[in-house]
């Protein structure tokens, strides 16, 4: 499997089908005599942030902390189990209501979206 | 910043140049290529080669025509790097753990 | 039978939505100031887009992704961060623009402020994105665009010398103000070629869930739809041609001046079809502006995003052109003329044209999107003389912009 053609800023799509987001980054466990193994996929403003640089990456840290709490300081992760088909897309078995992965969308959508009328 | 041990983001490594052990850069990680062994995925080698991954334009047979053209692409190709040859101590300066001569070639076409 | 039907509504639908300011604007500039002189420059650019959309709709049909999407995964979040950044502002800008001209219409049409309309129109604009669908954003508002037909119709009664027209589609070098001259031409490609356009023709292709079966369809609709397109821009630069110069317009510095193209020809009626006409062209293309904004930031970032979902099934995609809409009609509020920044922005574009073009020479030599559809010799040609057209126009269209305005 080629991590960088195949896996790395593909469109990751959940168990119902629903887009949720590109793999933003892709994390491994350095292990001494042994290959590192690949933990997770990390989504997230976060994973791309750090890509951009670590002081942006320290930065968006904090500002997820403050708008959305201790549990958004981190990129969400994905554990590389929960991968189960590598195509045109990375089919994932999670179902992402059960994440934090659209907390933010899910804010806009209760605070502002329902609030205007047309929108739900 | 909350750091559990030795784990590292494999996209940042992705476009970071490899120095040989006498200091001489070898050419950029391209591509990591990685195997299931039993229930792991583990990283088997390193794709590293004189393409300019920056933007991993190499894939594509135009990708490196185009590069060809313009003089970006090093003759040799690049090189497989195993897991174990390529030393990732320092994250940000990946060495590599053998000389240059023990390392199998990438070939042009990278089909596999 | 049903292809049939899909072509021939693909093709109304691109002549209907091809006219928007930018190349009213451009072509209206180049007949006043430089007779049929400049009509190679929108052959060339319409040509240029033909091959541009054609690959588009190609690539989005049998790779079922965007090309935004691709440009992403093929090439990675750090290099993406360019074209989505140029893209973005380039689009806003532009979208100010035709926000501008709807609102100008309208103060053609009722005598208040283009700066009083800004706000409703983009009002307009934001309700039929928040409540519509994309069938009926692409097709019912670019149907009515077929109005735009009428300066094809003025140029016709004009009577132009069609030798002297046909001599103006070759390239020739300018007599006088060579600098004026270089920079109405790079607008001109400048708004025939706009990035959104082929990035909203490749969205539009996943929106209308096409696949392999349609090749032949989006062939024919990128030819034919933007070959009648460019017809009715070359018909504008006629009429400002033939319809200014004797009025002693040899540049169009003023809006005010632009109804003059049709009243002169049909006088009162002349002026009710102009007004329509600009703002139905503004209006159309301000709905695709205003998508692609959210097309571009939802299909890289790998949101859900899509004009027919409701508007609380992708709530990012739709808060992007919420936003977007209003922050380019604030520049509208505040002022700014809408013929200068269309201008600007065009030349602008023709700017930003490598960093979205140079992406697409890769993504439609890559089997792995396009299969067995790769370019051929042509297309890669096509898109290579495009890129190198693209670096040109970058690099002088700047320096024009400054000395060109004279």
């Amino acid at each position: 499997m080629h991590l960088v053609r195949d896996v790395l800023d593909k469109q990751i799509v959940d168990r119902n089908k629903t887009k949720i987001g590109k793999v933003d980054g892709l994390v491994a466990e350095m292990r001494d005599g042994q290959p590192p193994r690949v933990l997770f996929i990390e989504i997230g403003s976060i994973a791309l942030a750090r890509r951009l640089g670590p002081r942006l990456q320290r930065w968006a840290s904090r500002l997820a902390e403050r708008l959305g709490g201790r549990k958004h300081r981190e990129a969400h992760h994905i554990p590389w189990q929960e991968v189960r088909d590598i195509g045109v897309d990375i089919d994932i078995d999670i179902d992402v209501r059960d994440t934090a992965i659209f907390d933010w969308q899910d804010w806009l959508r209760d605070h502002i979206i329902r609030r205007i009328p047309g929108g739900a | 910043m909350i750091v559990q041990s030795r784990l590292t983001n494999l996209e940042l490594l992705v476009g970071r140049p490899v120095l040989a052990a006498d200091g001489r850069r070898i050419g950029r990680i391209e591509e990591i290529r990685a195997q299931q062994q039993g229930d792991d995925l583990v990283v088997v080698e390193y794709h590293v080669g004189g393409y300019a991954s920056l933007v991993r334009l190499s894939a594509s047979r135009m990708g490196s025509a185009v590069l060809g053209l313009f003089h970006l692409r090093d003759r040799n190709g690049g090189y497989r790097v195993p897991w174990d040859r390529l030393d990732l101590s320092d994250v940000e300066r990946p060495r590599l753990r053998c000389p240059v001569d023990d390392l199998a070639p990438l070939e042009q076409d990278r089909g596999g | 039978m049903k292809k049939l039907v899909e072509i021939s509504l693909g093709v109304v639908t691109s002549v209907g939505g091809f006219l928007e300011i930018g190349s009213i604007a451009t072509a209206a500039q180049g007949g006043a100031a430089f007779g049929f002189q400049l009509i190679w420059a929108i052959v060339l650019g319409t040509v240029c887009i033909i091959f541009i959309v054609e690959m588009a709709g190609r690539f989005s049909a049998v790779s079922h992704h965007t090309i935004s999407d691709a440009i992403r995964e093929r090439f990675g979040f750090n290099f993406f961060l360019w074209p989505l950044l140029a893209t973005l502002l380039v689009n806003s800008l532009v979208l100010a623009a035709e926000i501008g001209g709807a609102s100008v219409a309208l103060e053609f049409a009722t005598g208040a402020s283009f700066r009083w309309w800004a706000l409703p129109v983009a009002f307009a604009i934001w309700l039929l994105l928040w409540k519509g669908t994309f069938g009926v954003i692409e097709k019912g508002v670019s149907m009515l665009g077929l109005v735009t037909l009428c300066f094809v119709v003025a140029a016709f009664e004009l009577r132009p010398d069609w030798t002297a027209v046909a001599a103006g589609a070759l390239p020739s070098l300018p007599q006088h103000d060579a600098g004026s001259y270089w920079f109405t031409a790079v607008s001109i490609l400048g708004a025939s070629i706009s990035p959104y356009l082929f990035l909203f023709y490749s969205a539009g292709a996943i929106e209308d869930k096409w696949d392999s079966s349609y090749l032949g369809a989006n062939r024919a609709i990128a030819g034919l739809g933007m070959s009648f397109g460019g017809t009715i821009s070359v018909a504008v630069l006629i009429v400002a041609a033939l319809v200014l110069p004797p009025q002693g317009i040899h540049q169009i510095d003023d809006y005010h001046q632009l109804p003059l193209l049709l009243t002169s020809v049909f006088g009162w009626w002349g002026f009710v079809l102009f007004t329509a006409s600009l703002f139905i062209a503004c209006f159309g293309a301000s709905l695709e502006i205003g998508l692609q904004q959210a097309y571009l930031v939802a299909q890289g970032f790998g949101w859900n995003w899509g004009e027919d979902l409701k508007p609380s099934d992708n709530p990012g995609f739709s808060a992007v052109y919420s936003l977007a809409i209003f922050a380019s009609a604030i520049l509208m509020v505040l002022g700014l003329d809408p013929l200068k920044l269309t201008n600007f922005s065009m030349a602008l574009t023709a700017a930003s044209l490598p960093l979205t073009i140079v992406p697409m020479l890769f993504l439609m030599n890559d089997e792995r999107y396009v299969k067995d559809r790769r370019n051929g010799w042509i297309g890669n040609a096509a898109v290579i003389f495009v890129i190198a057209l693209g670096f040109v126009l970058a690099v002088v269209s700047i320096p024009l912009e400054i000395f060109g305005q004279s």
